[in-house]
């Protein structure tokens, strides 16, 4: 069944009158008036500066803002800084548009306005940049297009220095679980920003998945997953550090993680043929020039996680006497009955746990309330990591998330038997 | 009968190319080993090697430049980083290698990541 388009007529419309173009890069968007400025001219100028030929367009694919955002985007769009920048004016003056996308409300929504954009434009490369970055530079859009463009590959992922206790869900499940079930390390698979070919764009809206959670914060896994799983030639490319609205992994990260874990579990669902033969796995090439740079600080609030993740250990005992295996929630009690200021809860444990709940997830009926009973012991084990890490530095924090990694590779056996024995 | 592996080890020593191809050859791979970091695309094309391990720091052309030139054509090969220090590790670009090893007269940690690359071998 073909899914409805994300495209009001407005846009439709603008996207018609420009016709064709080589380059679409999108902005999903929602309240983003204090930022978007910064990430519009940082796409206008990077376009003008790397690709002064090509016929480029910028999209900002917005969720109903009530704030300046999209006005902001519009002005600063269609201002004429290039001299201001040491920056020739592009050959074909660039395009841009700005629509509200229908669907369900979520990035996901705003991606697919995007992809449709891109693909009625018949566009050899398209990228995808988030609202809220601080860090970005117009050097971001070399990174993410040239990969595509000059070296044909199908779909590069961001390479960020990211302080140790940013991007939790990435460090804890995305990153760890994607490398062991498919075998490629893309060490940002939910980075947000991205670059993608015009072939894989047509891959992704030939999909059936327009009514799920990659319609929110499913998207950004989704797409990497999709794009390793179908052979595409994946790179990284290297933009020093990731800035953008903190997000405390003790705030309510609720329906991210629900999102992100929910649509990895659906995906192995999907790809079972595909991850069930691999084992161990490979590197992916990172491109770009490499410098020092600091990614900046985020304070984290471990006592909040750890009261969260002992009181979710007793508001869903019975969850976790249904979901994991007896030697798991055995280990699991354990470790609840020590937690405190130091919490330790050992990596093979919560490998397992990720485990059991994936093999799980994939019969439950009540699958929202199998993905919220996982996340208190997100937060114990996030606890955990940040009292194991906190006397380390970032590259030292990275050693740390590879070990977690080569547990999740060589527990693999465990999930497959485990799997089996769903089967059964 | 199964053909051997084959495994190129490339360094600037001649000591350590020396001690690889002992050692490794006594596990029963076959030893390639080249001192000229320079011709190293141009033996990857001829003798296709199954592994290669690659010293960090070479005065003709650095391991970590040679590793991109490596990933840039040929994404599947495994290729494992020695070095004697393990501030490379450090390196955003060590981390296109699939393994990074530091290194020491025993090989033993080497050669269990090899035995390792070749069970996963996807």
């Amino acid at each position: 069944m073909t899914a409805p388009s994300a495209l009001n007529n407005e846009t439709r419309k603008s996207v018609a009158a420009i016709a064709r173009a080589d380059i679409l890069v999108g902005i999903p968007s929602y309240n983003n008036e204090k930022t978007i400025g910064h990430v519009t001219e940082a796409i206008k100028l990077g376009l003008a500066k790397y690709y002064p030929d090509a016929r480029a367009v910028i999209f900002n694919s917005d969720g109903g803002s009530e704030d300046q955002t999209r006005a902001v985007f519009e002005r600063i769009a269609k201002t004429d800084s290039y001299d201001t920048f040491f920056i020739s004016k592009p050959r074909h003056p660039l395009e841009n548009i700005s629509g509200r996308y229908i669907g369900i409300p979520g990035k996901g929504s705003a991606f697919k306005a995007i992809f449709e954009a891109a693909q009625l434009l018949g566009v050899k490369a398209c990228a995808v940049l988030d609202s809220d970055l601080r860090s970005i530079t117009p050097e971001w859009i070399q990174l993410l297009l040239a990969p595509v463009l000059a070296k044909d590959y199908g779909y590069v992922c961001p390479f960020y220095r990211r302080y140790k206790y940013d991007g939790t869900i990435t460090n804890s499940i995305a990153y760890p679980f994607t490398r062991a079930l498919y075998g490629r390390r893309v060490r940002q698979p939910i980075g947000g920003d991205f670059g993608f070919s015009g072939k894989l764009l047509d891959l992704y809206l030939a999909q059936d998945v327009w009514d799920t959670d990659v319609t929110r914060f499913g998207i950004d896994i989704w797409m990497t997953t999709t794009a390793i799983v179908n052979g595409f030639k994946i790179c990284q490319s290297f933009m020093g550090a990731k800035i953008h609205d903190d997000k405390d992994p003790g705030a309510d990260l609720g329906p991210m993680f629900i999102q992100v874990v929910g649509t990895i579990f659906n995906l192995m669902g999907t790809y079972e043929s595909h991850w069930r033969k691999v084992s161990g796995s490979r590197p992916t090439a990172i491109l770009g020039f490499q410098s020092e740079t600091e990614p900046k600080p985020l304070k984290v609030d471990v006592s909040r996680m750890t009261a969260k993740f002992t009181e979710g250990m007793s508001t869903h005992l019975d969850s976790y006497r249904r979901i994991l295996s007896a030697e798991v929630l055995a280990k699991l009690l354990e470790v609840a009955e020590m937690a405190g200021e130091n919490m330790d809860f050992p990596k093979a444990l919560w490998t397992n746990v990720v485990f059991d709940y994936a093999v799980f997830y994939q019969q439950a009926p009540d699958r929202q309330q199998v993905l919220q009973s996982l996340i208190p012991l997100y937060y114990g084990f996030i606890s955990s990591f940040v009292h194991e890490t906190e006397n380390l530095d970032d590259y030292q924090a990275e050693e740390v998330i590879e070990e977690l990694c080569q547990v999740y590779e060589d527990s693999k056996p465990y999930l497959l038997k485990r799997w089996g024995q769903k089967k059964s | 009968m199964e053909t051997r592996k084959k495994i190129l080890s490339i360094d600037d020593e001649e000591n350590i190319r020396l001690l690889l191809s002992c050692e490794l050859e006594d596990e029963g791979y076959e030893v390639i080993s080249l001192g000229d970091p320079q011709q190293a695309m141009e033996v990857i094309e001829k003798e296709h090697p199954d592994i290669v391990l690659l010293d960090i720091k070479m005065p003709q052309l650095s391991g970590m430049e040679l590793l991109k030139m490596i990933r840039d054509k040929y994404y599947d090969l495994p290729v494992i980083l020695l070095s004697a220090y393990s501030f490379y590790k450090r390196d955003v670009a060590a981390m296109a290698s699939d393994y990074y090893v530091v290194k020491s007269a025993d090989l033993t940690e080497l050669k269990k990541l090899i035995k390792k690359i070749f069970k996963t071998r996807l």
